[in-house]
Parts: C-alpha cells; structure tokens; sequence
C-alpha cells in the first residue's frame, strides 16, 4: 500500500487538471501559428473508383485560396504496412478516401472551394466484406495486395515477426481431449475508440527539406520516426506535441493526415492546419480491426487445453499501419489466456473497401479474444466447467512461456494473478451467481439475468525503448526531459510523482518538457499499458542517473562518500548527520546544472491481468440487453495514482470496450460502402446518465519491474470485457450467442421471433418485404 | 456550412411573409437544436439562403390551461412543457413525452414547434456533405430513396410510401393520442387547424411555404381517462425511439369506453391503430386483452427486409403501454 511513500500511491493533484477544468488548455484546434492556413479534403462518394479527371480551376481561382492539390501534383510519399497507400491516388478506396487537398486563408474559403471542384469518376466494383473481398475473382484493391490479402508480419517486430502460433501436435491434442468444439464466431462491427478532441495537425514546411509539425498524438515522437519513412528518409522532420484530448490507441500517430498538411504547406508556402471535423473523424479515420475466426479446441475434464487450431481472418480496412502488428500481438496474448502445448492458428489480413483500421486500446488480443473464447466457452460447456475456474487454471503463471510479438520464447517472471481472479469473483458474488452454462441467473418475468467472465493481460507493458533525461536546476528543481505527451491518462504527472519521489522534491518542483523532437530523446509513447514500467522506468533511472551525479558532486564539499549523502527537497546531507545539509546551489554553483540520463530497454517477461465480471438484464420481449453490473479485477503491484488508475478501470466501459457488445459499432450502407452513424446520436456511445454498478478491485502485490515494483494496466481494461457480455446473455438466454453487438434484433432473432439474418448483414440477406416494390411506391 | 441572412421576426405575420418571400429558400428556426445541424452537416443540396428566428416573436411561448383544455404556444420549449403543473396533472402524456426527448441542455432550448416539425433521422437523408457529398434522396426530390435496399433498421413499418423514414418527434405521438390539434398560420393572416397526424405525409408534412405551427391545443381530458407514454430506444438519454407508444385508456366500471394507441417512430406520422383500439372497446382490460390487442396493433405491420425485429418490439411496448396506462 505504497507505504513509506511521499508521492507514490497518493492521490496528487494532476499536473494539468487545472488548466484542463477552466478552459485553459490549448489543444491543437486552438492553436495559431503565423500566416496559417486552413486545409480540408475533398472526400470521395464511391467505395471504389478510378478518377477520370478532377477540375480545380474554379476552386483555385476563388478568393484566399492558396492551394489546391490532387494525385497529379501531389507528392508520392507513401504510408501503410506494407506502404502502398499515397498522400493521394488517382483510385479512391473506401467511401470518404482523400480526393483533392484545398488550403485557403479562411475555413469558409476551404470549404467553399471543396465545393467547386469537379470530379468524374468510373465507379469499379468494390469489396465491402471479408466475404467479398476474398471470393474467387473478387476486385483487387492494391495490386501489392494479390487476392485482396496483405502480407504478413511487420518489419517492426523483426523478421520473425508473430503470424499465428504453431508449436506441438494439434491432431493428437484433439486425440487426447475429452471434448472437442468448433465454431466461427466473430468480432466484426468495427467500433469507433471516438476521443474527444478529432485528429489534427499544423504542418510548416521550410524548403528545402525540412517539416515541422505539431500534432495532437498519443506518441508525438513516433510521428517523427513514421514519418521520416513516408518521406522517403528526404526530410528533416521535427514534432511538437501537445495535450492529446483523448486517443485510446488511435491518435497513436495521424501520419496520413500530417503528410496531407505537410504537402498543402509545401505548395502554399506557409503553414497549414488540417483538422477532421467529427464525421471525418468518424467515418474517414481510422476504426478497430474486424476479426474472425474458424476455431477449434480441444480440453479434458479437468479444464486442461490439449490442443487450440484456428483460421483467423482479419479485416483490415482499405488499409493500415499496423494490422500485422496488432495480429502478432494477438497471437501473443492468446497464449496468455488459454494455455495449450499444441497450437496451430494461422491468420489471414484481408483488405476491404471501408475505412482504414488502425490502433485501438486491445490492440489485436481483444479482436482476437472476442472471436475465440465463444468458441472455448463451446467446449467448458459440454465438460461443465466453470469460466472462471477455467481463466484461474488457464491464466500464464511464473514459469510458463510464450511466443511473444517478435516470434521469440519468452518466460513469465511475474506474479500469479490468481488472487486477484478470487477477489474479483468474490467482489462479485460470481459463485453465488454462476449456474452453469447457458442457465440464467436469475428470471423474473421477461427480464433473464445472466453473467459471464472474461480476462486478457499484455505482455508489451514492457515493449520498446523508452529514453528520459532529468536536469537538476540549482534552487531545488527538476526537468524531465520526455516525448511522454499526455492523452488523458495522465501519464506526465505520473512520471513527475516517479521522479519526484526518487529526488525527494515537492510535486511542484518537478516539471516536464514539451514533447518536442528537437528538445526530448526517443520515446516510444505511452502504448500497450507500457507508460508505467517502461516509461516509467527510463524516467526513474534518469532521475537516479542525476541523483547519483549530484551526490558525486556533493561528496567533497561534505567530505564524505557519496554513498553516505542524500537529498531532500533541494538539500544534500549526510544520512548519519542530516544538520549538516547543504543546498543545491551549493553543489551545482549558480551557472550550471546536473542532467541524468535514463533508458528502458524491452523486456517481454512480465504481462498484466483485467478480469471482467459482467452481469446483464435481457428482456426476451423487446431483446433489448442491459448491462447491470461490472467488476474489474487487476493487480497492479503499486498503484501510483489511485484516481487515475479508476478512471482508467472505469474506461473500460466505451471507446470501444464493453460497450462494443451492446450497441457500439460502425454501420456501413451494404450498397454503397458509406459510412451511415458518423454522428453521435447514430453512433450509440454512453453517457454518464446510464452508468452500470461499477467496481474496480486492484491488488498490490509488488511486482519485479522497478524501484515502485509497479506495471500498467489501463489498455487492457476493456479487453475482457466484450466476450464476458456474449457469455453474460448467452447464459440468460439458454441459447449462444456469437455476433457483437447484441441488438434487440439479433436477441430477438435467436429467441426466434424474428427471421435471422446472414453473419454480418448490415440490413441485406433474408427479405421481409421486396424492395423493388417499395422504391416504386407502391401503396402499402 | 453556407453563409445565410438573418432576420429577426417580431410577429408571426412578419415571419410568414418572410418565409413565403419569393426567389428566397427560407427556414424558420427557434431552438435550433436541429436545424442547425443540419445545416452544418450540409444535408441540404440547396441549403436556406434566409433563417427566419422565430424567438424574438413575443407571447407564442404561453401555456395555458383552463376548462376548454390546454393551448400551448409553438415556442414554448419542451423543458416548460415537461415541468408545467397542468400539464403534468391532466395531460401527463405530454409532459412524459417531452421529458423523454435528448437531454436538459437541448430541452432548455428545443421548442415544442420544432419538435413537431424537425427533420426526419434517416441516416441517408442525413448523410453529411462532407464525406462524399450528401445523398439526393426521394424525400428531397432526388430520383430514389437509398433505405430499401440499405440499412433500414430505424426505418418504418407502416405506412411508408416511397420514402420509409419516421415521425421522429416524441410530442407528437402523445398529442396524438390526446386527440391534439395543430394551429398553423400562414401568409396574409390564413390560418387552419389539423389533428397532430395529419400534420404529416409520407414525403414531409402539409405546410405550405410560408405556413408556421403556431400553436397545439389539447381538449380536456376524459374525466376517468388513464394514460401512459412509452418509448424504446438502444440508449437511455439523448435517443430517438425505434418504437414509441402513447395509451390513453377511459375506464367506467371496469369497461373500457374509450381508448387511443399510437404508436411512434413506425411510419411517417404518429400511427393511430384504430382496430386495436376497437378491440379494447367494451371489454375489460387485462393482460389477455393488452396481448390481444397489440396483436391487432401490429397484425397490418409492412416490415422492410431490415427492420422486421421491430414487428415484435412495438407489440411488446403496446402491450405494456395498455398495462402501464391502468397504473396511471
């Protein structure tokens, strides 16, 4: 309980909470650089189409109009894994994909010249499903991507980058099981994380190669690293980042949108601002991967898994960055929940003509999770065994190994997650509830109460490379030099509790830099739940770097071993003779200061744990599901800000979370590939008037990772709890449910009061009523 | 979003003409809470080029009650509506109904006109402008509607023609029920009344250019009359329904001798279901005759091939509309 602590484990005033509550931050869209201009884009109608010819001449002759660009004089800088998508193309490939580029002197005059550009299209058959996408002859999107299907693995994670998980001998696992499913479930409504603030970007280029860009990411370092890659390795790029309002994974980086802003800024001359407006935002972004698999699993009684084999499908959008990565690391956290010497699960990246797919917080596991545990859940029902003793039994435990992203075996060093798992289910009363497979807990009327569990854990809180510097000012202050932009989670103040902990200093005496490429080291960015140890670390060891050189410094004067000194609130004193302090300033002189150098290298043998109970109310009458009750159960060795760390618990609910099995999804028009919710009263996200029972229970058993012994676990906090909500209304209904979200009309369709529609219909298959009668009007 | 005039109306007279202005495409607006999205959403292949602010009209937000019934002004805002003592008292249908629509902040400005006349929530008829250019659908003149081969999930169930999108306002459906008429006033001082549902057609509504609802009055309520308003929607605040019902049930000696069910959000206009209301006519109610009668409400049901879930979901709200009504 983060005894003995000064910061650590209390609950401080965050850094910006201030600022943020009055108003007086300044995101991206308030901010003003000198003779900026106004960027927006021109959005494509068709989900697939060549474009024949654009006229811009009426557009570019329009008042205050600086810039117009389109395919024909834009520059080929490239983005996507592998990089296949251009700043823009003369083939647009999903319906809102980026048609032409307008910077003018006013909003109104963008907008208005948006309005006065031509476009002739030759519309070409689009691949609006995996289905589609994959069918004999199907349309290609890319010609890199033969069959519709990327290739596989990101050079990110090295050459033996995670594809699937192959080990042992499925056919004589599933000899040796006592119980064998199979099925197909999926996890394919493609949910929006939706933060708050929508990307954005000011891009000023300065010939003859240099860019500087400020942006609103999760990791402005990473633009810098990205898009020095895009550019073709010809551009000295520089980041600026500021408060991120929100992200959850997907502002991780807006590399598309940064090199439209830098070619608008490069054909005007000046700096340009290019910022969606939420349809954007919604529609033309970046949304979670689509995820499905063919699954079979084979168990014995006693909750032993024998043998896992899969064919993965995943549906990446028209294009992304990072679906390889989100696959290996899918792959990686699957082993985590389900433990099995024989494996044989293959993924297949699909691309389809919607939106591109990006990060969302669950990065591939909680894809992956959501399509495979209905179909675990199959084989513990026919052995009667209990998902919770079976996640218990199951959970990676000290000595187990893995495959992790890299293609690399890795053994488990931490701690046992089973007490947290017990005081979870104990919280939540799940022995009392749980009455066997697909039987309600409870009936009272129409109203079917059912419950269900879920757990995931990463083993990324320990990914990349993190590099912090600490500079000792003379008068008893700290700087910590980092990228650690903050995106709401409130990871910079953390990292100032961390450092001013190590050097003993007021929390107000401790500040941060911008994150500034020109000014801060690397730094990977707060991803994977990795800002606690990773980051955390190479900050803590840069304010011990500058302890130590400080107390070096200080020796002779005291005449002293530096190991015999300490420091306290801008004093050095010996430890046996504390009287004999001397300031700071006596130590650093006035002119000078003491910088600590820190870094954190990977290591991928800790993860983290979420366990999600859920409990929901489904009226068989109107098939409309409610979800009654949450617990969270982690372990987060030392919790270092106890507010935060419940915010981040209790986030676990939307931005693409538990809220994605109940009505959180992207709706696409099935004719036309158009994006039909992107707004927030179509688009079902939950407000703060329609709030479950929630409660978070967080463990503290310290754990191997630095001097806090603490690791991360907000990113996993809504991973677990999707497949929970299936299982939760599965049991209430008596039947399985295997499709997200779960409408009143796929309730209703499995009790049987409606006809079913085909997987993934988004208003096609079985028909009611012939439509060729309805658009003539006839009289009904 | 476009630029437009402005002009202030300081008499419904003056807004009329205003709105009737030849060469001008004119809009009313009061609250704001919908055209104002909709204009910034570029729904509009030709957008106003005049806003008309009925706001600044004085008196039209009255609500007043007395023994000939309940007038409420057009301007009143569905927050007034929702507190006001009597309508709360005698005709609390209505009160329920406003008080279920969106949220306190959109409430405090959304007015009862507005809410009558707001745009249809047709995901193809709001598709924005900015993401390929707006949809040209029937309904604003184009040559086909997009929904019926497309998503139609919120779409209707009855009654459509051409164009399947709803009735979305609330007020109206427990207006309807209250047998509620709508005052409407047009250029050069014409002026008629209609009940709340003809107020609609499959395509729009009846206004003519120029002609503003300037008021709803409401008759008293039947002495032994007990109602209930009840509305289905995927989120609890800050939704508009998949299904809405308002039941208003005159009991006498256990008999029912009157009855209204209309049903919301399942066509172009409140959905009167006339033969269900017959069925409950002359009997007693129960929880058979409730099931009865809701079978009857949805027996003529046209589902679309995305929306027939919606069949069993509005027979299960009237159903316990009816139920809920005898609580009342």
């Amino acid at each position: 309980m983060a005894a003995g602590y000064r910061h650590i484990g209390k609950a401080t005033e965050r850094a910006d909470a201030r600022d943020i509550v009055t108003g007086r931050t300044r995101y991206l869209s308030d901010l003003e650089v000198p003779r900026m201009l106004y960027g927006r884009v021109l959005r494509s109608p068709h989900a697939h189409a060549r474009i024949l010819s654009i006229d811009t001449s009426a557009a570019r002759a329009l008042p205050g109009v600086e810039a117009v660009l389109t395919h024909a004089d834009a520059p080929d800088w490239r983005v996507g894994t592998p990089r296949v998508v251009r700043v823009l193309d003369s083939t647009v490939r999903f319906a809102g994909d980026s048609v032409a580029l307008v910077a003018a002197t006013t909003e109104a005059a963008a907008e208005r010249a948006l309005e006065l550009i031509e476009v002739e299209y030759e519309p070409l058959p689009a691949v609006l499903t995996m289905d589609e996408a994959l069918a004999p002859g199907a349309p290609e999107i890319f010609p890199e991507a033969p069959g519709n299907v990327v290739s596989a693995g990101t050079p990110w994670f090295g050459p033996e980058c995670l594809t699937g998980v192959r080990m042992g001998d499925v056919e004589r696992g599933f000899a040796e099981a006592d119980a064998v499913a199979e099925g197909v479930c999926g996890y394919e409504n493609i949910p929006n994380p939706l933060p708050a603030e929508p990307p954005g970007v000011i891009a000023h280029w300065e010939e003859p190669n240099k860019a500087t860009l400020w942006v609103s990411s999760q990791a402005a370092y990473q633009d810098k690293v990205v898009l020095f890659f895009a550019f073709g390795r010809q551009v000295d790029v520089r980041t600026i980042g500021g408060p991120c309002g929100g992200s959850f994974g997907s502002k991780l980086m807006s590399v598309q949108l940064a090199l439209q802003a830098t070619a608008l800024s490069r054909a005007a001359g000046r700096p340009v601002r290019l910022v969606m407006s939420k349809e954007e935002h919604m529609a033309a972004f970046v949304l979670r991967i689509g995820s499905r698999i063919k699954a079979k699993v084979g168990m014995k009684r006693d909750g032993t898994v024998t043998a896992v084999a899969g064919d993965w499908l995943v549906d990446t959008g028209y294009y992304s960055m990072t679906t390889q990565a989100q696959v290996a690391v899918g792959c990686g956290e699957a082993q985590l929940v389900v433990r099995s010497p024989n494996w044989d699960l293959r993924s297949t990246i699909v691309c389809t003509n919607r939106t591109a797919s990006g990060i969302v917080r669950g990065f591939g596991g909680q894809e992956l999770k959501c399509s495979i545990l209905p179909v675990v859940s199959r084989v513990m029902a026919e052995l009667d065994i209990d998902p919770f003793d079976f996640f218990k039994k199951n959970y990676v435990k000290p000595g187990d190994g893995y495959f992790w992203r890299d293609g690399q075996w890795y053994t488990y060093r931490g701690i046992d997650y089973t007490t947290a798992m017990d005081a979870g289910a104990a919280a939540f009363g799940w022995k009392d509830r749980w009455r066997g497979w697909l039987q309600p807990s409870a009936v009272h009327g129409t109203v079917r109460t059912g419950v269900g569990v879920g757990v995931h854990g990463n083993v990324d809180i320990g990914e990349s490379v993190s590099e912090a510097w600490v500079r000792l000012d003379p008068h008893g202050a700290a700087v910590i030099y980092s990228a650690a932009s903050e995106h709401g989670t409130g990871q910079p103040s953390n990292l100032i509790k961390m450092v001013a902990e190590v050097l003993q200093l007021p929390l107000d005496r401790v500040t941060m830099t911008p994150a500034d490429s020109a000014i801060t080291p690397f730094e990977f960015g707060p991803v994977g739940s990795r800002g606690t140890w990773a980051m955390g670390g190479a900050s803590i060891a840069a304010a011990e770097d500058a302890r130590r050189k400080l107390l070096e410094r200080a020796a002779p004067t005291l005449g002293r071993d530096p190991g015999d000194l300490d420091t306290c609130d801008g004093l050095v004193f010996p430890v046996d003779s504390p009287e004999n302090a001397i300031r700071w300033n006596a130590v650093i002189g006035r002119e000078g200061s003491v910088m600590g150098e820190g870094r954190f290298d990977p290591d991928f043998t800790l993860a983290n744990c979420m366990m999600t109970f859920v409990e929901v109310a489904v009226d068989s009458d109107t098939g409309k599901v409610d979800l009654r009750r949450v617990v969270n159960a982690t372990d987060a060795g030392t919790i270092i800000d106890p507010p935060g760390l419940e915010n981040q618990l209790n986030g676990s609910l939307g931005s693409a979370g538990i809220d994605s099995a109940l009505f959180e999804e992207t709706v696409y028009d099935p004719a036309t590939g158009r994006v039909l919710n992107a707004n927030m009263i179509d688009y079902k996200w939950r407000t703060f008037a329609e709030l479950p029972d929630m409660k978070n229970v967080v463990l503290e058993t310290p754990v191997d990772s630095h001097r806090f012994r603490a690791i991360g676990v907000g990113e996993v906090a809504t991973a677990p709890g999707p497949s929970a909500v299936l299982m939760a209304v599965s049991n209430a209904l008596g039947m399985w449910m295997d499709e997200y979200p779960v409408t009143p009309e796929r309730v209703l369709a499995a009790l049987g009061k409606v006809p079913a529609r085909g997987r993934g219909a988004g208003g096609t298959a079985a028909a009611a009523t012939d439509s060729d009668d309805l658009a003539a009007g006839a009289d009904r | 979003m476009r630029s437009f005039r402005h002009v202030r109306a300081t008499t419904v007279a003056e807004a009329c003409a205003l709105l009737a202005e030849p060469g001008t495409r004119a809009r009313a607006n009061a609250g704001g809470s919908d055209l104002l999205g909709a204009l910034k959403d570029g729904i509009y292949p030709e957008p106003p080029d005049l806003l008309v602010d009925l706001k600044t009209i004085p008196g039209l937000d009255a609500i007043e009650a007395d023994e000939a019934g309940l007038r409420v002004g057009a301007l009143a805002r569905l927050a007034d509506i929702a507190r006001s003592e009597p309508i709360r008292a005698h005709w609390p249908i209505f009160s329920q109904a406003a008080q279920a629509v969106a949220s306190p902040q959109i409430r405090n400005v959304a007015t009862l006109g507005g809410n009558l006349c707001q745009e249809v929530r047709c995901w193809y008829f709001r598709y924005p402008a900015g993401l390929g250019g707006s949809i040209d659908c029937l309904r604003k003149g184009g040559p086909r509607c997009p929904a019926v081969k497309g998503d139609t999930r919120y779409h209707a169930i009855f009654e459509g023609r051409g164009c399947f999108a709803v009735c979305p306002s609330d007020t109206a459906v427990a207006l309807a029920a209250l047998d509620a008429i709508v005052v409407l006033e047009g250029p050069g001082g014409a002026r008629r009344e209609l009940p709340v549902q003809d107020v609609y057609t499959p395509l729009g509504t009846v206004l003519e250019p120029g002609e503003l609802v300037t008021a709803v009055r409401v008759p008293p309520p039947a002495e032994e009359a007990r109602s209930a308003f009840l509305k289905f929607t995927v989120r609890e605040p800050i939704d508009f329904a998949v299904v809405s019902v308002a039941a208003s049930i005159t009991l006498r000696d256990g008999v029912c001798t009157d009855a209204r069910l209309v049903l919301g959000a399942v066509g172009p206009r409140p959905y009167r279901a006339l033969e269900a209301e017959a069925r409950l006519i002359g009997g007693p109610i129960d929880e058979r005759a409730a099931v009865e009668a809701a079978e009857v409400a949805l027996a003529g049901a046209k589902p679309l091939r995305g929306n027939a879930y919606k069949v069993p979901l509005a027979r299960s709200i009237v159903m316990r509309a009816i139920l809920a009504a005898l609580e009342g």
